[in-house]
């Protein structure tokens, strides 16, 4: 018996000459929310593709749930929300979720599930007539109607208006607090900080980091310096002793610097309208650029 | 997998636009050909209810072989792989595709047999029209069966081209829009040996009083077969390059 959800070890998968999981290890336990943060590119969707057994790995150790992926998918203990992915344009949204429940042994309740993910007022609107947004409810609302212990997301809120996002938001939290294991792919930084409590870093198909949001800012040296000024000047900004990234944000400056105290000793000599001074550690954004620095990031 | 079918019949049912298109052909087809071209009024090759039968085969088969060829389409929607991240099993979804086939092939079948009782004014015993029906609609299946093949052949545009060609080059070679009889003497045996030709034959046994053409029915259980095999090894490709 094992309380691992997913375990992914030394797993490779190539297409042609492109290297898309590079000999990934990956362990997310039970009942974890885990983000799976990287540029794109990085093997973020290879990765979940290969969790839900629509990607056989040339090689490597693949479990979910204890045993291969299409065993769990076919036990219905395991739900998804992939990009784009088609549904039944003629069909009506409560005609899906019926449809989509009688697959699942013990599924939710059509009701409950329109509910949940929003959608009651459109229960009897044909697809083909829905939004971009209310598809993705649509989406949202299959991967809850089999009541999986086990939920994936490939970039679950794109597509999404900020209400909405709220609403998946809430509606995920509410589904961790069931004691469920929910993984979702992002490339939003903020997401992966706000909602998830670990994180894995993907870059060029491997993890080149895990652990919670702060565990991942902790491993990159330096402080973040924040500071208003009248009239920033990013060239001087920069020339200041121990800067290493910078960002101009109208009279805000955001700092990176490997040596915080003689950063703030230069600027203050220089600049007596310096004010709202605040130093503290890097934040994830930071963290991630430094961690999946020289690599490709688009 | 029920709950697929229903699925299936919805999407149908509620896009009768491409059917009433498709089933419309056939008939309009025996239409000009009985009545604007006057087939038969002196050609002994060339039987009016004959005639209707081929036509009737002729849209039995397209139906069959568009509706299952929707797999092509879903692959590309990327409604396959909403389903592959379900207990769904593959297997439901072709057998489901196959059937859906199946299901519209009455229309087509029925407008021509319709056209040919009150405007060709066949006159058939009420076992031959059932046997004609029973026949011609089972004579589907190694077509729906193709529509799936082609699904996992080919994608998008290029599907759709593959079974409309396909449709058409089997329909001539089986003698749906010519009798074979007016074939070169080399093409004949395989233009005989052809799914369209066996599904043909049967009805056209029918009209002619004989009884039901078992090796037209063993020619068609054969092609079902070779075209199941293709879908087979196809889809292992397909899945194993994902």
């Amino acid at each position: 018996m094992t309380d691992l959800a997913i375990r992914l070890a030394g797993v490779r998968k190539t297409y042609g000459p492109v290297t898309a999981l590079n000999g990934i290890d990956l362990e997310i336990e039970r009942g974890r929310v885990v983000a799976i943060l990287g540029p794109n590119g990085a093997g973020k969707s290879t990765t979940l593709n290969a969790v839900l057994g629509l990607t056989r790995p040339d090689s490597g150790t693949l479990e979910v749930l204890g045993g291969p992926p299409r065993a769990a998918l076919a036990a219905g203990r395991v739900g998804a929300m992939l990009q784009d992915n088609g549904l039944v344009d003629e069909a009506t949204i409560a005609d899906l979720l019926r449809a989509f429940a009688a697959w699942y042994p013990s599924p939710r309740p059509v009701e409950e599930v329109l509910e949940r993910a929003g959608l009651t007022a459109e229960r009897d609107r044909r697809v083909l007539k829905l939004s971009g947004g209310q598809k993705q409810r649509v989406r949202f609302a299959l991967t809850l109607i089999g009541d999986p212990e086990l939920l994936i997301f490939d970039e679950p809120t794109v597509g999404m208006d900020v209400a909405s996002r709220q609403a998946f938001w809430d509606e995920l939290r509410r589904l961790a607090e069931d004691g469920r294991t929910i993984v979702f792919a992002t490339h939003y930084l903020a997401e992966a900080d706000a909602y998830a409590d670990r994180i894995a870093l993907i870059t060029e198909g491997r993890v080149v980091a895990e652990g919670s949001g702060t565990e991942i800012k902790n491993r990159v040296p330096g402080r973040a310096v924040h500071v208003t000024l009248d009239a920033p000047d990013a060239t001087a900004m920069a020339a200041l002793p121990g800067v290493t990234d910078l960002d101009v944000e109208g009279t805000r400056v955001h700092i990176t610097s490997t040596d915080a105290d003689a950063t703030l000793r230069a600027l203050l000599a220089k600049h007596d309208d310096a004010r709202d001074i605040e130093v503290g550690g890097v934040d994830l954004e930071a963290a991630f650029v430094a961690l999946t620095r020289g690599e490709k990031v688009s | 997998m029920s709950a697929l079918l229903r699925l299936e019949v919805i999407r149908l049912l509620r896009s009768p636009q491409f059917l009433m298109y498709l089933a419309a052909f056939p008939v309009g087809m025996y239409l000009m050909l009985v009545k604007v071209l006057d087939i038969g009024a002196d050609d002994p090759n060339a039987d009016p209810a004959a005639v209707m039968v081929s036509m009737a085969t002729y849209g039995s088969l397209g139906m069959a072989l568009l509706a299952a060829g929707s797999i092509a389409t879903e692959r590309h929607s990327g409604w396959t792989r909403q389903l592959a991240i379900t207990p769904l099993t593959t297997r439901a979804y072709v057998i489901a595709k196959t059937l859906s086939g199946l299901f519209v092939v009455p229309l087509a079948l029925g407008l021509v047999l319709l056209a040919g009782a009150f405007v060709g004014e066949v006159r058939l015993d009420a076992l031959q029209w059932i046997e004609i029906i029973v026949l011609v609609w089972l004579a589907a299946t190694p077509f729906a069966v193709l529509g799936v093949t082609i699904g996992y052949l080919a994608a998008g545009q290029a599907a759709q081209g593959l079974t409309v060609g396909l449709y058409f080059a089997l329909a001539i070679l089986g003698g749906l829009w010519w009798p074979t009889s007016l074939f070169p003497e080399g093409l004949r045996p395989f233009a005989e040996a052809s799914p369209a030709y066996f599904a043909g034959s049967l009805g056209w046994d029918a009209v002619d009083g004989e009884p039901v053409n078992l090796t037209a029915i063993g020619g068609l259980a054969a092609w079902t077969v070779v075209f199941a095999a293709i879908a087979a090894w196809r889809y292992k490709r397909v899945a194993a390059a994902g």
